[in-house]
């Protein structure tokens, strides 16, 4: 199915007015913020756009908390993004995140968030599309309780690479691709940061998205991820999974098996914070993907004027869009890709 | 080439022999590699394989000719191509062809693609017309855009079209999915 041109217009009018009426009632502020950016945040597999000596920023995470550490207060907005060359059925080089702040929060509220957008986003674009409202609820797992559920391995999620490779290799050669970056000279946080990486891919895309797809309407949080896949979240004691010694507390949010949203108790420790993009420009030396430079604007709030204590999320707003529609391709809801 | 310029339709080059990406996905955790996942028809015998490739894996692109040919007719012998130059004719086996024979109307004008000298496919305009020779009569009063019914095309092929189509009518398919795109007024 695809929507004719008149629903397309319909679908994305109502979801953006639910996203906007939701915040506003929870007390959020809508804030603007540019698009074109003198840094990125630094990440291995997210490449920017560049304009005219700037980049397209890939997500407004930079911007918004410059805004948070001034003092701005709880905030969200609907940013445009751009990722080069991620073009296929989910994916577009440009898209819109729905991303929110929350101050002192945990986790936890910021997911009652997503559960609330996404209900109130399914049941606007189910009044125009004229389909039955639903309600369905969320399950919350902890990131090694679905790598045993799917796999069968024990893992704490703090293991290095070279753990991480034999625990996989014992019992689950085929699950392993041999990473990038993993000779001697390379230091240990780079090497774990690309291993874990690239299984986390490989894993996810083989075992957690064909599991979490099997039923198209549940609903999923994976939290608690492993520390090397910690990027700009918090790492500390876990709340869920209590056996694990420490967790990166980030969590990602999938519909039918689609990921929708990215969340993460905020990491405020700029030092930290400095080393951990150290390893990602160290890793995409080794890449040779084009240098990107530190940001150092966003290092020096960090450290200048502090994060106050907060927790946020982005959302892609085309898939939560797409979803709404029952649909599993952009092509058949986004208003200008209609020939 | 980068793997990220893969795309359907891309030839590339595998263990020495030539072959057409006939399907093509993108997928990738948010923060994760990409990966690509394809399906690749060797451009010769037409056998399919699968293929997996992450971001910043490379590949060789293949280096395949096309030439504007018209397209003739079906024959025991396969599909016959004229260049409307030179008048030399070339036969295509249906391997070859694949699905793209269901828009094959007879001097439709398309790209022969030749491999060392050898045709290997056709790559057609994105857009064909085709007349309706069957389809049942559409409900009234149902102006829903997104029901549709069945309608075959002169060439046997059956896409799905809106209800106000009638037999007779000649509508625009894209030729890429196979999709209905448009009534044609003529």
């Amino acid at each position: 199915m695809r929507l004719s041109f008149d629903r397309r217009i319909a679908v994305f009018d109502a979801a953006s007015h639910a996203v906007r009426s939701y915040f506003r009632s929870q007390g959020l502020r809508e804030v603007v913020t540019c698009v074109r950016r003198s840094e990125v945040a630094l990440e291995p597999y997210i490449e920017p756009i560049e304009a005219s000596r700037k980049w397209l920023q890939t997500s407004p995470e930079l911007a918004m908390k410059g805004l948070l550490a001034r003092g701005s207060g709880a905030i969200y907005q609907i940013a445009p993004v751009f990722r080069r060359a991620e073009i296929g059925a989910m994916h577009r080089e440009e898209f819109r995140l729905v991303e929110w702040y929350r101050l002192g929060a945990a986790t936890e509220k910021v997911r009652r968030d997503v559960e609330a957008l996404v209900d109130c986003v399914f049941d606007a674009v189910a009044d125009v599309l004229e389909l039955r409202r639903r309600r369905v609820s969320w399950e919350t797992r902890g990131f090694c309780e679905l790598v045993a559920e799917t796999t069968g391995l024990r893992l704490r999620g703090d293991e290095d690479a070279a753990a991480l490779q034999e625990i996989v290799t014992a019992s689950l050669p085929e699950l392993w691709v041999d990473p990038p970056a993993q000779t001697a000279d390379v230091e240990r946080g780079t090497r774990d940061l690309a291993a874990w990486t690239a299984w986390f891919s490989h894993w996810s895309d083989l075992c957690l998205e064909p599991w979490l797809a099997r039923d198209p309407n549940r609903r999923v949080h994976v939290v608690e991820f492993p520390v090397a896949l910690a990027a700009l979240s918090e790492v500390g004691p876990p709340i869920r999974e209590r056996q694990r010694p420490v967790v990166a507390h980030r969590f990602e949010s999938h519909v039918g098996g689609v990921e929708l949203a990215n969340g993460y108790r905020e990491l405020r420790d700029a030092t930290e914070q400095r080393e951990r993009f150290a390893r990602v420009t160290r890793l995409r030396e080794l890449l040779a993907l084009p240098p990107l430079p530190e940001p150092a604007q966003f290092l020096a709030e960090l450290r200048e004027l502090g994060l106050p204590p907060c927790s946020g999320a982005a959302m892609g707003l085309e898939r939560l869009v797409m979803l709404a529609c029952g649909l599993r391709e952009l092509s058949a809801i986004l208003p200008d890709s209609l020939r | 080439m980068d793997v990220s310029e893969l795309r359907k339709n891309a030839k590339i080059k595998l263990d020495g022999h030539p072959y057409v990406v006939t399907e093509f996905q993108f997928v990738k955790p948010g923060k994760g590699q990409g990966l690509y996942k394809c399906k690749l028809k060797q451009m010769i015998t037409g056998a399919v394989i699968d293929r997996t490739w992450r971001s910043g894996e490379r590949l060789e692109a293949a280096n395949v000719e096309s030439k504007k040919m018209q397209y003739l007719y079906a024959s025991p012998d396969g599909y016959t191509f004229m260049d409307n130059q030179s008048y030399e004719q070339v036969d295509l086996n249906e391997d070859v062809v694949g699905d793209d024979k269901h828009f094959l109307l007879d001097q439709l004008e398309c790209d022969v693609l030749f491999y060392n000298e050898r045709p290997v496919g056709i790559s057609l305009p994105s857009h064909v017309v085709m007349e309706i020779i069957e389809c049942e009569p559409g409900v009234k009063g149902d102006t829903a855009t997104n029901v549709t019914k069945a309608a075959t095309i002169q060439t046997g092929y059956v896409v799905q079209v809106p209800l106000f189509i009638k037999v007779g009518e000649r509508i625009k398919i894209d030729t890429r999915n196979g999709e209905y795109v448009e009534r044609v007024n003529s």
